[in-house]
């Protein structure tokens, strides 16, 4: 069509003045003329047309008069132009609006009764507003139902041709899995080649269907719309937070659906820079764990080697008594606590203050730990921000993005689609490095393909070539000579040849992306689990700062380097005071004027400074015997952590293992004591998504059996062991962390902070830069010639959406390891072959498949699965900087078993 | 009380007069025929319009005629009905009541829910009798809402024709909702009207 929208932030287009039923009215030229009708308030009647794609004008519904012209125009496929006298009502409008409903309806079954989207379709509205109640010559279809497909049904009886499900997964997800196709007489939607339809089951086509014609699989036949009940929630799968809606009727979870939707179809084109609404596979088909049969309903302790039910009143006295025993004999030293990034705020909150002020220990972390720390803390050191300074309205107004390590389709979908809404309407360039073929490497414009774990020599290599085109920000290095200096003479021993040779990226391409991003007004860094999981994480974060700060990007509006986070409240974990070194609002530990505020406010005395332990370290305690009592909530160590990390023998040295969960987890099968916990569908609260914005989670259902909102079971142990909590509900500590925190509950909305990089420019900065860029080793001959990487699937979400049947079925358990094609050919395998998979710490034997997304040199394994246990052939190196594990790369070498 | 009103009392006393009086009521029904009937033994005859129990029905091959759409559920003023469908497992596509409930001990007889279902899978049929002693046994399920149907048949036949809600058997057919096929396996012929 053409109609792009006037939104682009560098090009404004002109103002046209035009009339609507007599009134003047001002747009931009080159708008869909329906745009500007609505854009005044009124609504004129559309089935065919939604606000994030391009108008496709099949419905015929959204009929005006123009002066002028004889017949009726479809406004949204006309373009508004200057001097235009158009009439939205009157009868003749009417009738031909009227006639549409006829003519779609003509060849639509009355099947209402048993359609699923009976009382929530935009064709029964319009029949019902145009009071359709007679057909001249109705025909039915008879078309069979493809039910091939996993999650969705497709009833081509229904489909009214309106392509809304095409559209928005060409344009605005970039999929493109449907086509029509004309069978039967009828154009169809099939999916692509009329096969099953295998695509990312984003199920945003399901959402925006304004007919039945696509039914989820899931709630099929269940219940009708207005049968269930409503709640807005947030999605507690990845970091991006999105809003949803959770469908239930009594305690069962019968659907998800999301704000995007044929019923949303009004809006202004540029507010999808701040989220199209939809969903991804993992949100909408994989709430199924929440009511699912293995949730732990009643409290669980181990009596004579076996767990046994217990209520909840004697678990509790059983539990307390051997704390409060151990605390007395050892003190507080020999307890620590571990929890869950998929808690709400209020919960990491009363965690940290459970343990800080309840137990008085300090060692504690978070599930943040295993990469998202080493974002957090490099960037508090360069620049003062926790957090990533960019949301994503700048992430899709971006002009160059630089992704660097990241799977971005897989792990965060919906930030993957603000960067293709960047590529498609921003016409930004996107570069990516990575080890693996991505899908956003597919539709990038500067798509590199690097050796494994090279990451942090392609920064390098970018930092030098910088430097050596002159593409430096005068204004911004003069700033801080110092700084500059030492930055120069640090790369100046960097050979460009040796970089391209260890990362395989030629030094032209290094210079273009250079001057790319050094060039573009707003240019973006994303750095991902290639990053933030990896070996040096904590210093490839650094030289990536380095880099946006000789080109000036940082501190600069609509630039800036961030991350991307996989649990969906790492960050609340990080602002909370979930981890050793930091107190709520990201505050050191040991500033004696906060631990004084904190102390007041707790009436308590803090842990001493320097008793603190994160992850890795608690463990090294459990061995060692100095911590006693583990209270995991909703942690997994056990299945996390390689075997090498002595995760079991640590545990069972335990004297107490308290595991908090709504599943009886690999961890929890070893504890003293399990408490039945609620998921995010049965309790209050808010997440802190990967943006900084503060998103409510609201209760949906009752809590499951007898099991109890973290919450709840945390101010009941607490007040057991002498505290006294006064907490009802969570907006009690929702009160109590505004009073802390002024300002944090931000309403969606995260505060503009600009991160400011002079503190450690001009103090620290010089010393530290000479050690950041070394050399690394000549890439000689490897004994082992693979790459083995363990990772994130789209459909699957750390170990929690393993409990949702309906992600299982997506993507099941393979049980196999993922090469490239010509890479098993060259070794001789075929589908299904076993090999013998060899690493530095030991060696198993599993099947291989093909997949057509590994690069050559490199083999992948779900980190999702431990059946056959691929993760304890991986070296665990532990960051001296942030203590982040990275267990995710290592060398092995694979041969026919 | 004047003389004569006295002497008028005393006469009428003496010569039973207000049992006269009543027996006139007595005697004079005595000739007429009776205005009730024995009602255990003998039966009224209701109008075919008559709101009585409900009744599932089905079709004349013994298909169920409910889709489980639940519309009767929506119509309901006293929110007696409670419908649960499902996809019925013998037949992929056909979606079905898998449990079906009326509470008629709240139900008000108003027959909204006959005019609301879409397929005349419900009708009121001219049974009123089912007093019990045990109230559970008022809450109506499937099995006994399609017992009533099938006793009670040509009933609920009769009350959707005189509610013009279906008026012969031919209407009933085209009334009738043929399921999709699925593309992997038929399960059903095409309807004949249709092929």
């Amino acid at each position: 069509m053409g109609l792009k929208p006037a939104t682009n932030p560098d090009v404004e287009g002109a103002t046209i003045e035009l009339s609507i039923d007599g009134k003047s009215v001002t747009a931009r030229d080159g708008v869909s003329l329906y745009d500007v009708i609505a854009m005044t308030g009124k609504i004129i009647p559309a089935m065919c047309y939604h606000y994030t794609f391009d108008p496709f004008g099949s419905c015929g519904m959204c009929l005006v008069m123009q002066e002028g012209k004889k017949a009726p125009v479809r406004s949204c496929t006309a373009k508004a132009a200057a001097g235009m006298v158009i009439r939205t009502e009157g009868e003749d409008l009417f009738l031909a609006r009227k006639k549409a409903v006829e003519k779609h309806l003509s060849v639509h079954p009355l099947d209402c009764p048993v359609c699923d989207a009976d009382g929530h379709c935009e064709l029964q509205d319009m029949a019902f507003q145009h009071g359709v109640t007679n057909l001249a010559n109705a025909k039915q279809k008879f078309i069979p139902e493809d039910t091939r497909s996993l999650v969705l049904d497709f009833n081509m009886n229904r489909c009214i041709a309106c392509a809304e499900c095409i559209n928005v997964c060409k344009d605005v997800l970039m999929i493109d899995a449907l086509q029509f196709m004309k069978k039967g007489g009828f154009n169809q939607v099939v999916a692509k080649g009329d096969l099953a339809l295998d695509c990312e089951f984003c199920g945003d086509c399901l959402a925006v269907c304004p007919v039945g014609a696509i039914t989820n699989k899931f709630s099929k036949y269940l219940y009708k719309p207005w049968q269930m009940k409503k709640t807005t929630t947030t999605c507690n799968y990845c970091g991006d937070g999105c809003q949803l809606y959770l469908e239930t009727k009594d305690e069962e979870v019968v659907r998800v659906t999301s704000p995007l939707s044929w019923k949303n179809k009004w809006g202004d084109r540029s507010e999808t820079a701040k989220g199209h609404g939809g969903l991804c596979v993992r949100g909408r088909f994989g709430f199924e764990y929440l009511d699912s049969k293995s949730r732990l309903t009643q409290p669980l302790v181990r009596e004579g080697g076996r767990l046994v039910q217990k209520p909840w009143l004697e678990t509790m006295h059983l539990l307390v008594d051997q704390l409060t025993e151990i605390k007395e004999k050892s003190g507080a030293d020999a307890i620590g606590g571990l929890v869950t990034a998929r808690c709400t705020n209020e919960e990491l909150y009363l965690f940290q203050k459970l343990m800080r002020t309840g137990f008085g220990t300090n060692q504690l972390d978070s599930s943040a730990r295993y990469g998202h720390m080493n974002f957090v803390l490099a960037s508090k050191r360069a620049t003062g921000l926790g957090r990533m300074p960019n949301d994503w309205e700048d992430l899709t107004k971006a002009k160059a993005i630089m992704l660097f390590g990241s799977n971005i389709t897989e792990t965060n979908p919906l930030t993957a689609v603000r960067i293709k809404e960047a590529i498609r309407v921003y016409k930004a360039q996107v570069m990516t490095f990575d080890s693996a073929i991505t899908n956003i490497a597919k539709l990038a414009s500067h798509p590199f393909l690097i050796k494994p774990g090279t990451e942090g020599a392609v920064i390098d290599g970018l930092v030098k070539t910088t430097i050596e085109q002159d593409l430096v920000d005068e204004e911004v290095v003069e700033k801080h000579p110092r700084a500059f200096d030492a930055l120069k003479s640090a790369v100046a021993n960097l050979s460009l040849e040796h970089l391209a040779a260890q990362t395989g990226v030629p030094i032209e391409a290094f210079r273009e992306v250079a001057a790319i991003f050094a060039e573009s007004p707003r240019s973006i860094i994303l750095c991902a689990e290639g990053i933030v999981r990896r070996t040096n994480g904590y210093q490839n974060v650094l030289k990536l700062m380095d880099l946006a700060w000789i080109t000036g990007k940082l501190g600069r509006a609509g630039c800036g380097v961030n991350t991307v986070t996989e649990e969906p409240n790492e960050q609340g974990a990080v602002d909370m005071g979930a981890a050793p070194e930091f107190l709520p609002g990201q505050a050191r530990f040991d500033d004696p004027a906060v631990r004084d505020r904190f102390a007041k406010a707790w009436e308590t005395s803090l842990p001493p400074v320097g008793s603190g332990a994160h992850l890795i370290e608690i463990l090294k305690r459990c061995k060692s015997g100095r911590i006693k009592a583990l209270y995991i909530l909703g942690e997994n160590p056990l299945a996390t952590l390689p075997a090498s990390m002595e995760v079991r023998a640590a545990l069972e040295r335990l004297e107490l293992l308290v595991v908090q969960d709504p599943f009886l987890t690999e961890t929890g099968k070893l504890a003293h004591f399990v408490l039945p916990a609620c998921t995010y569908a049965e309790k209050d609260g808010t997440f802190t998504n990967l943006e900084g914005r503060v998103l409510r989670v609201r209760q949906a259902m009752d809590p499951l059996g007898e099991s109890l909102p973290d919450w709840h079971i945390m101010t009941a142990l607490a007040n057991a062991m002498g505290c006294r909590w006064e907490y009802q509900s969570a907006n009690d500590i929702q009160a109590e962390i505004m009073k802390l925190l002024p300002g944090y509950y931000n309403l969606g909305q995260p505060r503009k902070v600009v991160p400011v990089p002079d503190q450690y420019l001009s103090n620290d900065y010089a010393a530290e830069v000479k050690a950041r860029y070394q050399q690394g080793p000549p890439s000689g001959e490897n004994p082992r010639p693979f790459s083995l990487l363990m990772g994130q699937l789209l459909v699957h979400s750390g170990k929690l959406s393993t409990q949702a049947p309906g992600l299982m079925k997506i993507a099941p358990n393979t049980g196999k390891l993922r090469m490239n094609i010509g890479d098993m050919e060259r070794l001789g395998l075929q589908d299904g072959v076993k090999v013998r998979l060899t690493s530095d710490r030991g060696s198993l034997q599993l099947a291989v498949q093909a997949d057509q997304s590994i690069a050559p040199g490199t083999c992948f394994f779900p980190e999702h699965f431990n059946e056959p246990p691929v993760k304890d052939l991986m070296p665990v190196s532990v960051d001296a900087a942030t203590g982040v594990p990275s267990f995710k790369q290592t060398w092995v070498s694979v041969e026919q078993a | 009380m004047s003389v004569a009103a006295l002497t008028k009392k005393i006469l009428q006393a003496a010569l039973f007069y207000e049992i006269v009086d009543a027996m006139k009521v007595t005697f004079r029904h005595m000739l007429h025929r009776p205005m009730t009937f024995q009602y255990p033994r003998e039966q009224r005859t209701i109008p075919d319009t008559h709101r009585g129990a409900l009744g599932l029905l089905r079709y004349d091959d013994g298909r169920e005629r409910c889709v489980g759409c639940d519309l009767c559920e929506a119509a309901c003023p006293s929110h007696c009905i409670k419908v649960i469908s499902a996809e019925d497992p013998a037949r992929p596509l056909q979606r079905y009541a898998s449990e079906f409930y009326i509470d008629i001990t709240k139900c008000v007889f108003c027959g909204y829910c006959v005019e609301a279902c879409p397929v005349n899978a419900l009708a009121m049929t001219k049974m009123y009798e089912y007093s019990t002693h045990d109230k559970r046994s008022l809450l109506f399920d499937k099995k006994r809402l399609y017992d009533i149907g099938e006793r009670h048949l040509d009933d609920g036949k009769k009350y959707l024709y005189a509610h013009n809600q279906e008026k012969n058997v031919a209407q009933s057919r085209e009334y009738r909702y043929y399921f999709p096929q699925s593309v992997q396996k038929s399960t059903q012929p095409p309807p004949k009207h249709l092929s």
